[in-house]
C-alpha cells in the first residue's frame, strides 16, 4: 500500500563542501532506524571509494526513512543526497526537482560560504522550502549566532529557529527530523491522474536493465504497467518498482509523491534520459515535466592510454562512465605525440579529476592527460566560425580574424584581511573587478569576471594558499568575450609536441612559455644526447632551456655475481621507460603533460 | 675454458662502502669455514668432471687476512679435485697491511701468480674516511714484497671532494708500485652501507663530476700505455685479467664459499650469504645454494650482449650467431637502428663507441626489446 501523500516528505540537503552534509544524512538514517549504529559505515550514501576518500559526494543517492513524529503520525522521508561542489551544480538541480524542501546546512565555525549561496539560490529557484540548520556545534570555535545572522543578512532566510546541531555527535538531530515534518511541504500530486514521473537519475544493472530513479508526480505505477517516455517512442512493461531503504527494496507500487525506482527491462540507457518524463501508454499525461537544462562541458582535456594498445579498454571505460554521467563528453582524438585517445569535456576541474581518477581506479588503466583547455570561438577571415576545444585544431594565424574565450562570473567569500591578495590574484588572472560587499565584520563577498582559461590552471590552489584556505569560490559561466589569444607550442629537440600546445593570452605567452620550458627541463630526464626545449608562438622562439646529456649510466662492476642483479636493474630502468612517451627521439615521462599546469606561479 | 672463484669472507674491519659478504667479527670461524670450503670444493668437482678450468680467483673480504695455510689448502684442494690447465691464472686479492713475506712465499708455492691489491686511493685521509685499515705507504711496502709479480690495483673514484688530480696521483703511486693492471671503480653507494648516508646528504661527487674524473682517468692511463679493455678495467698489453674476461664472455665459472655465484651449463646459482647457514649446509653434504635460474633463449642472448658490450673488444657477432643459431643483424635490427649513433657495427663485431662506454645502460636496454 502506498503512503498517504500528506505523510510524505521529499527533501535534499544542500551545503558548502565539508559543512557536514553526508554526516547529517548518516545521522538521520541512524535516528530513524534505517541503519543500526552497528552497521553504520561513515558516510553511507557516498558509496564510491573516491567519494569517501575525498569527503565529497559526486553522484546523488536517494534513501527512504520512516519517522514517527511527535504528533503521533508516521512519516516517510525521502532524502536525496546531492553533490556539494560547483562542478556538480547540474546534478544538484536534478535532485532538487524531485523534492519539496531543502535542508541548508551552514557550518557554525565558517558561516555562509560561496557554495552555500550557490546551492541555496538553486533551491530557491526550484521553489523549495529552505530549512536552515547550523552544524558543528561540537567545535569550540562555533559561532552559531554569527552563522544565523549571515543566513538572514545574506540569504534572507529566517534562521531564528534553525536547529543548532552537531551531526557528528548527534546533538539536536531530532529537531531536524521534527522540522522536516513541520516545514517541508507534503507533495500535492494527484494519485488518480495519468502517470507522470520524473527520471532524476539512472544506471544500468546487468540483470534488470536500466534502473530509473524517479519521483512520481502524478498517478501510480506498478508491475505490469505499460510505460513510455516523452523523448523515445519505445514502450516498456514495468518489471519492478521499489524504494531505497537504503538498498533497493521492491514495493507493490509507487504512487504520487513518492520517490523510488522503476525497472522495465530497458536495454539501453539512451531510452530513458535523465530529466525525461515517464507516463502510461494507455492513459498518457498530455504534457511532459520541464526536465533539465543540458549540462555543457566547459573544460576539455586529452585522455590517452599510457599503453597505446589499451585504447579499446579506455574507450570502454569512458563509455561506461558516460552511461551514468551525461555531462561527460567524449570524442576520438589523435595526437602525434600520444597516439590515439579521446578529447573529453568536463563540467569543471573537479569533474575532470574525478573522471580521470575513476578511470585509473575502477578500470585499472594508466592514462596520460593533457593540459586542460576551454572551448574557444574562432572567427575566421573567410567569415566562418568554428569552436576549438583542442589547441592543435586552431587554424593558422593568417586565417583567424579574431577569437573569443569563455568568461565566468566569480563570487569569492573571504575574511577582509585577504581582500588585497585576492585582488592581486584576480588581476594576475586577467580578472575584471565588478563588486565588493562587506557582509559583516568577518566576511566580504568579491565579484569578478575572469576568463575561464585562467581558472582551469591553478586558480583554486593560488586562492587557497593566499588566503590560508579561508576564501571560498563559486562561479557560473557568463558568456564569451573577444580576446587576444595565441597558440603556444613547445618544441622538443626541434619538433613540436602537439600534446603540449596550449592557447594563452598574448600578454602571457612569453611568461608561460618560459615557465613551461623550465618545468619540462625539470621533468624530462637526461638522455643520451642534449635536448633543447623551446617555446614558440607563431614560429618565433620565445624561450629556451636545455636538458643536458647524461654522462654516467653504467654499473661500475659486473662480475660473476653481478649479472642477475644488473639484468634486474636494467629491467627496472626499462619498466620506468614504459611510462615514457617518445616524441621523436626524446622520451618524456607521462606526468610532463600535466605538469605544465603547475607552472603558473601566480602566488 | 672456465673459471673458479673462491670467496674468503673475512676482514679486519668493514669499509664504509662495502656490501660484500665479509665478517670482521667472525674471523674466529676461519677454521670451520675453510673445512667446509674444502668439502664444497670436492663436492662440486665431482659434478664437474667434464669441465676444464684455466683460472682461479680468490676474492673477498680480504683473503690476505687469514693464515696463509688456509689459502694454500684451498688451492691444493682445487688442484686435487678439478681438471685444470697446465698454467692456470691464479689471482688473490690483497689488502695492504695484511701481507707478510711469509704469506707471499706460501702463495707463490701453490702457483698464485697474480696479486690484486685494494689501493682505492693514495690519500691517507680519504682511506681513513672509508674505514680502510692501511696507508698509502703500506701499499708500496706491499708492492715491494711482490716485486716482479703480476700486480693489479683497485682505485675508487667519486669519493668525498675527490679531484681528478688526486686520482692521477693515486695512479702514479700504483705505477710506482709496479702494477700492470688497474681497475677504476666509481663508488656505488649501496643501501645499508654507512656511505649511503653521505650519498643521501649529497656529500659524494655528482654523476657529472664522476664522469669528468673517469674521462680524465681513461686519457691519463692511455698516456701511460695502460688501455681500457672493459668499463672499469685497464691494463698493459698482455696483462688483462683472464678470469674476469671469462665473465664478460659469458663463459662458465664455479663459485665456492659463501655468496659465490656460479654459471654452469646455462644455470646461474648463488650460495648463501650467511656464514652459519653455509657451514650448516655443507656439514650435511648439501650445496648451500639459495637461488638458481636457468637462462635460455632471448635472456641468454641478452646476457651475452650486455656483458660483451662492456668490453672494448665488443661482441663477436659471428660467434654469437653460431652459439645461438640466429642472425644477429636481422634479429636485433631494431635496437641496432635505434642506437646506431652510439654503436660501431661492421657486421662482424659490435662495439659501443668508446665515448659512450660510460653511458651504456640506455644503449644495452634497447637490446631487451626486439
Amino acid at each position: 500500500m502506498s503512503t498517504n501523500q500528506k505523510n510524505i516528505r521529499n527533501f535534499c540537503i544542500v551545503a558548502h563542501i565539508d559543512h557536514g552534509k553526508s554526516t547529517l544524512a548518516d545521522r538521520l538514517m541512524e535516528k530513524t532506524g534505517q541503519v543500526s549504529e552497528r552497521d553504520m559505515e561513515e558516510q553511507l550514501l557516498d558509496s564510491m571509494d573516491l567519494e569517501r576518500e575525498r569527503g565529497i559526494t559526486i553522484k546523488l543517492t536517494p534513501v527512504r526513512m520512516y519517522y514517527k513524529a511527535k504528533d503521533g503520525n508516521e512519516y516517510v522521508f525521502n532524502l536525496i543526497d546531492t553533490p556539494g561542489h560547483v562542478d556538480f551544480t547540474y546534478e544538484v538541480s536534478r535532485s532538487l526537482k524531485a523534492c519539496e524542501g531543502a535542508i541548508l546546512i551552514v557550518d557554525a565555525t565558517q558561516g555562509v560560504q560561496a557554495q552555500t549561496l550557490a546551492n541555496a539560490y538553486l533551491a530557491i529557484d526550484n521553489d523549495l522550502e529552505i530549512m536552515p540548520v547550523i552544524n558543528k556545534m561540537d567545535l569550540a570555535s562555533a559561532r552559531p549566532d554569527g552563522a544565523a545572522e549571515e543566513l538572514e543578512n545574506i540569504l534572507g532566510v529566517d534562521a531564528s529557529d534553525a536547529p543548532r546541531i552537531s551531526a557528528k555527535s548527534g546533538l539536536n538531530v531530532e529537531d531536524v527530523l521534527e522540522q522536516v515534518v513541520q516545514k517541508v511541504p507534503a507533495p500535492t500530486g494527484n494519485p488518480d491522474a495519468p502517470l507522470k514521473a520524473l527520471i532524476f537519475d539512472s544506471y544500468y544493472d546487468n540483470f534488470k536493465g536500466v534502473i530509473c530513479f524517479v519521483r512520481i508526480v502524478d498517478g501510480k505505477v506498478k508491475v505490469g504497467t505499460k510505460i513510455k517516455t516523452f523523448m523515445s517512442d519505445k514502450e516498456f512493461v514495468v518489471t519492478e518498482t521499489g524504494v531505497f531503504a537504503p538498498k533497493m527494496l521492491p514495493t507493490d507500487e509507487l504512487s504520487a509523491g513518492e520517490v523510488g525506482y522503476i525497472a522495465a527491462s530497458i536495454k539501453s540507457i539512451e531510452d530513458t534520459a535523465v530529466g525525461d518524463t515517464i507516463t502510461e501508454v494507455e492513459n498518457p499525461t498530455p504534457k511532459a515535466l520541464p526536465g533539465y537544462k543540458k549540462a555543457l562541458p566547459m573544460v576539455f582535456s586529452g585522455v590517452f592510454p599510457l599503453d597505446g594498445s589499451k585504447f579499446n579498454d579506455l574507450k570502454d571505460a569512458l563509455l561506461k562512465l558516460k552511461l551514468n554521467d551525461a555531462a561527460l563528453s567524449i570524442e576520438p582524438d589523435n595526437s602525434a605525440a600520444l597516439g590515439f585517445g579521446f578529447r573529453c569535456g568536463f563540467l569543471g576541474l573537479l569533474h575532470m579529476d574525478v573522471i580521470q581518477e575513476r578511470i585509473e581506479r575502477e578500470f585499472d588503466l594508466d592514462i596520460i592527460t593533457t593540459a586542460p583547455s576551454v572551448s574557444y570561438k574562432v572567427y575566421k577571415t573567410d567569415g566562418t566560425q568554428m569552436v576549438v576545444e583542442n589547441p592543435t585544431h586552431l587554424p593558422p594565424v593568417t586565417e583567424i580574424a579574431y577569437m573569443e574565450e569563455p568568461v565566468i562570473n566569480a563570487s569569492i567569500f573571504t575574511p577582509p584581511e585577504y581582500v588585497g591578495p585576492i585582488m592581486e590574484l584576480c588581476q594576475f588572472k586577467r580578472g575584471v573587478y565588478k563588486d565588493m560587499t562587506y557582509l559583516d565584520k568577518t566576511r566580504v563577498q568579491m565579484k569578478y569576471t575572469l576568463p575561464l582559461n585562467e581558472i582551469i590552471y591553478d586558480f583554486f590552489d593560488s586562492l587557497k594558499s593566499r588566503t590560508k584556505g579561508y576564501a571560498s569560490f563559486d562561479y557560473d559561466i557568463a558568456g564569451y568575450e573577444k580576446s587576444d589569444l595565441v597558440k603556444l607550442d613547445m618544441l622538443l629537440n626541434g619538433d613540436i609536441c602537439d600534446a603540449l600546445s596550449i592557447i594563452v593570452h598574448k600578454d602571457k605567452a612569453y611568461e608561460r612559455g618560459r615557465q613551461i620550458a623550465e618545468k619540462l627541463k625539470e621533468v624530462i630526464p637526461r638522455q643520451m644526447f642534449e635536448i633543447p626545449i623551446q617555446a614558440a608562438v607563431g614560429g618565433k622562439i620565445i624561450a629556451r632551456e636545455t636538458v643536458k646529456a647524461f654522462r654516467k649510466d653504467v654499473l661500475a662492476k659486473c662480475y660473476g655475481g653481478d649479472v642477475t642483479r644488473k639484468k634486474k636493474l636494467l629491467e627496472k630502468q626499462k619498466e620506468g621507460k614504459k611510462k615514457m612517451r617518445s616524441i621523436g627521439s626524446v622520451e618524456i615521462p607521462s606526468e610532463a603533460f600535466i605538469s605544465i599546469l603547475k607552472t603558473d606561479n601566480g602566488n | 675454458m672456465a673459471g673458479i672463484y673462491i670467496h674468503v669472507p673475512f676482514c679486519k674491519s668493514k669499509c664504509t662502502y662495502c656490501d660484500f659478504a665479509s665478517f670482521p667479527k667472525e674471523i674466529n670461524k676461519t677454521e670451520s669455514y675453510f673445512a667446509c670450503l674444502y668439502r664444497e670444493t670436492e663436492g662440486r668437482a665431482k659434478q664437474l668432471k667434464d669441465k676444464v678450468f684455466d683460472t682461479i680467483y680468490i676474492g673477498g673480504g680480504t683473503p690476505s687476512v687469514v693464515d696463509s695455510k688456509f689459502i694454500v689448502g684451498a688451492i691444493r684442494q682445487v688442484k686435487k679435485h678439478f681438471n685444470l690447465t697446465d698454467n692456470p691464472e691464479i689471482t688473490i686479492e690483497i689488502n695492504p697491511g695484511t701481507l707478510t713475506e711469509e704469506k707471499v712465499k706460501d702463495c707463490k708455492s701453490v702457483g698464485i701468480n697474480r696479486f690484486s691489491i685494494g689501493l682505492q686511493t693514495g690519500y691517507d685521509d680519504q682511506l681513513k674516511r672509508l674505514n680502510r685499515i692501511h696507508t698509502a705507504k703500506e701499499f708500496l711496502l706491499c708492492c715491494n714484497m711482490l716485486k716482479g709479480e703480476n700486480i693489479s690495483a683497485d682505485v675508487l673514484i667519486g669519493l668525498h671532494d675527490q679531484t681528478l688530480e688526486q686520482v692521477k696521483k693515486t695512479i702514479d703511486l700504483a705505477l710506482a708500485g709496479g702494477v700492470k693492471h688497474i681497475s677504476v671503480y666509481a663508488l656505488t653507494p649501496e643501501v645499508g652501507t654507512p656511505i649511503y648516508t653521505d650519498y643521501l646528504n649529497g656529500e659524494l661527487l655528482s654523476d657529472d663530476e664522476v664522469a669528468d674524473i673517469y674521462d680524465g682517468v681513461v686519457e691519463y692511463l692511455k698516456e701511460k700505455g695502460i688501455n681500457r679493455y672493459e668499463v672499469s678495467n685497464f691494463s698493459c698489453d698482455g696483462y688483462r685479467s683472464k678470469h674476469n674476461q671469462t665473465y664478460w664472455k659469458r663463459g662458465e665459472y664455479i663459485g665456492l664459499g659463501i655468496s659465490a655465484s656460479s654459471f654452469i651449463d646455462g644455470r646461474r646459482f648463488t650460495n648463501t650469504y650467511h656464514l652459519d647457514e653455509y657451514i650448516n649446509a655443507v656439514i650435511v653434504n648439501r650445496f648451500p645454494e639459495i637461488s638458481s635460474e636457468i637462462i635460455e633463449g632471448d635472456d641468454a642472448e641478452f646476457e651475452k650482449i650486455m656483458l660483451a658490450l662492456r668490453t672494448t673488444d665488443g661482441l663477436d657477432v659471428i660467434a654469437f650467431n653460431k652459439e645461438f643459431n640466429v642472425d644477429f643483424s636481422v634479429k636485433y635490427k631494431k635496437p641496432l637502428a635505434k642506437k646506431s649513433a652510439f654503436l660501431d657495427f661492421d657486421g662482424k663485431t659490435l662495439k659501443i663507441k668508446s665515448e659512450y662506454l660510460y653511458v651504456q645502460n640506455d644503449i644495452i636496454m634497447a637490446f631487451m626489446e626486439i
